[in-house]
């Protein structure tokens, strides 16, 4: 049965009616469907009809399958604004600016790197910082820091860190143009300082993986996956540099909303008008934070390659350990959109959701504009994560994205009190999976039953057409904060 | 008297706490924080810190002051154990005794990468003060 107030399009979407809420000037649509619905939190809802009230607001206020209550915006929310009579809103981009996974292909199979999971969980625990409190290897001097911000990912490759090829995988090149480090608050560069590479704590972790179930074996090939292969992926973004300066612009943002006349239905959807100093300012800093984010998965990636040629004895290109690709799930970018048939340029803010265009954009690699954008989903550690492809649906419909993970399912508490009495470690291992990790609570929040099945949550998008199965990964060992 | 206790709220932490005046409230408000990132009895101190932080409101001042603990705590580990504040209208000044958190010895609970402004209230009941505060995790 539907929800109260809700109209269910098809089987993958359900419509926020525009009377929902007073104020909406669009309607919302989440795509989700009646398994994943009954999940379905009321106060989520209210927010995709919040984000609707919004100023400029262009199509509907989407929200993907993985939906949870968020911040002003949900956790898997987009939306798109005008450039001139919108917004933008760093609730709608999150603490965690850039946030993001990569995914690293080997040529190994998994019989050949079974017996070495543990050896190569410790040695990624051992190299890569992990936790709460943990300081990076990396203290980043002044104008370091501030190559860091203006050259994200490719700073790094340039210092020895990584290859060429490393950043043509990445969304954006692992470097989005215009930010500006001078107007970051020194509380951020302090906070910055010793986080570079470093993975952070409750959902952030790194994994190793193999191929399980191929869906698209035309797209699989171009991406270089193969069934029973070993790839790695990795969870993390900008670290304390990117929640301060979300933090510090909240803080521009309560006022700018009030000088600007903005209504708002909530405090933490604060905006300012596109057009403006405030926005300016904030697009400019938080692409500095997005390049952080860019840095610190490549430094991680490079400690990964450097622990596999320790356990192997050899060169990371012998093993064919290359990026396939490298996607944002908080950030709000300046895109071009066909709306209407007119091409249109809009902000779009993707909080908990990725960007999935399709072939042919120009955006896209070489190597991958025959096929579309990848898309990289990370489930929980005990199930599944999966490899998509952007569709010209998606781009149709929902401004080129899709989810971006399981979605949570439990509270903290919810997930300590089940997981009271029992070893999830152990459990884990029973299930082929090493763990590694440094909150001792961490385990329990984490553990499978705590997440929505990401498997639910990628059929919705795939049988929406906003992307397309191309394969399913499963956990063999993890390192979590 | 209860402090504070938690909130359960889906894949984030919050906060209910009381306090009998505000700098109370705000102390305790502090503890409580601190108390979600480790177990705040194991860190050894001494360290001592000042804090001023000014707002537009009660509210607001509340977020901001946990916001500069947040930074304290993720830029140098400072964990407070005890706060000696004073608030006039909605400026605060505080002195912060504790200590540095250790990641090999100190308990890693939960990173907290902000105090929101999400259903955030500080009330006065009867003589009381009461407060919610969700942090992002």
């Amino acid at each position: 049965m539907t929800i109260e107030g809700l109209h269910r399009i098809d089987a993958t979407r359900l419509e926020v009616p525009k009377g929902y809420k007073a104020g909406m000037r669009t309607n919302g649509i989440i795509y989700i469907d009646e398994v994943l619905e009954k999940e379905l939190e009321k106060e989520a809802i209210e927010q995709v009809a919040n984000v609707s009230t919004l100023p400029g607001i262009v199509g509907s206020s989407l929200a993907m399958p993985d939906i949870h209550t968020g911040y002003g915006f949900t956790i898997g929310g987009v939306a798109a604004f005008d450039l001139k009579e919108g917004i933008i809103s760093p609730g709608g981009v999150g603490y965690d600016i850039n946030c993001g996974v990569r995914l690293l292909r080997t040529n190994l199979a998994r019989e050949e790197v079974a017996p070495k999971i543990k050896e190569l969980i410790e040695g990624f625990y051992r190299d890569i910082p992990t936790g709460v409190g943990s300081k990076g290897k990396l203290r980043l001097n002044s104008e370091e820091h501030r190559k860091v911000l203006l050259q994200g990912a490719r700073w790094v490759v340039e210092q020895g860190f990584g290859e060429k090829e490393d950043l043509i995988h990445a969304e954006s090149g692992g470097c989005i143009d215009g930010a500006d480090p001078g107007l970051i608050s020194d509380k951020a560069y302090e906070r910055g300082r010793s986080q570079l590479g470093t993975l952070g704590s409750g959902n952030h972790f790194t994994e190793i993986q193999y191929v399980d179930e191929i869906y698209d074996e035309k797209i699989a090939n171009a991406l270089g996956l193969f069934k029973t292969q070993i790839t790695v992926m990795i969870h993390t973004g900008s670290r304390g540099f990117g929640h301060q300066v979300c933090t510090d612009f909240l803080e521009v943002m309560q006022r700018s909303a009030a000088k600007y006349k903005i209504e708002l239905p909530d405090r933490e959807l604060a905006c300012a008008p596109f057009d403006s100093p405030e926005a300016r300012d904030y697009l400019a800093s938080m692409r500095a934070a997005a390049n952080f984010a860019w840095a610190n998965r490549q430094f991680i990636m490079y400690w990964v390659k450097e622990s596999f040629m320790n356990v192997f004895g050899t060169g990371p290109k012998m093993i064919g350990m290359s990026l396939i690709y490298d996607v944002a799930h908080n950030i709000a970018k300046v895109e071009e959109h066909i709306v209407n048939g007119q091409k249109r340029k809009l902000v779009i803010h993707r909080k908990g959701a990725t960007r999935a265009f399709p072939p042919g954009h120009p955006e896209l690699p070489d190597a991958y504009k025959h096929i579309g954008q990848p898309v990289i989903i990370p489930g929980d550690m005990g199930r599944a994560s999966y490899v998509l492809i952007g569709t010209e649906r998606g781009m149709a419909e929902a401004f080129g994205s899709t989810c971006h993970g399981a979605g949570r399912l439990m509270s903290r508490h919810q997930a300590i009190r089940r997981a009271k009495g029992r070893s999830i470690r152990r459990e884990m291992e029973d299930m082929g999976i090493v763990v590694r990790s440094a909150g001792r609570e961490t385990l329990a929040e984490e553990m499978p039953e705590a997440y929505k099945n990401v498997s639910n949550v990628v059929d919705v998008v795939h049988n929406a057409g906003l992307s397309k199965k191309v394969a399913r990964l499963r956990p063999l060992g993890v390192i979590k904060g | 008297m209860k402090k504070y206790e938690p909130i359960d709220i889906s894949g984030d932490a919050g906060l209910r706490i009381w306090g009998d005046g505000l700098p109370e409230l705000f102390a305790n408000a502090a503890e409580g924080m601190f108390n979600l990132i480790t177990d705040v009895l194991n860190v050894t101190g001494p360290e001592e810190r000042e804090v001023a932080v000014r707002a537009e409101s009660i509210e607001d001042l509340l977020i901001k002051w946990l916001n500069e603990l947040v930074f304290l705590f993720d830029t140098f580990g400072l964990v407070g154990k005890s706060f000696d504040i004073r608030i006039e209208n909605t400026s605060l000044k505080a002195k912060i005794s504790g200590g540095i958190f250790n990641p090999q010895a100190n308990e890693s609970r939960l990173l907290i990468k902000a105090a929101t402004y999400h259903n955030l209230s500080v009330r006065k009941i009867n003589s009381k003060w009461e407060a919610v505060v969700i942090f992002d995790i």
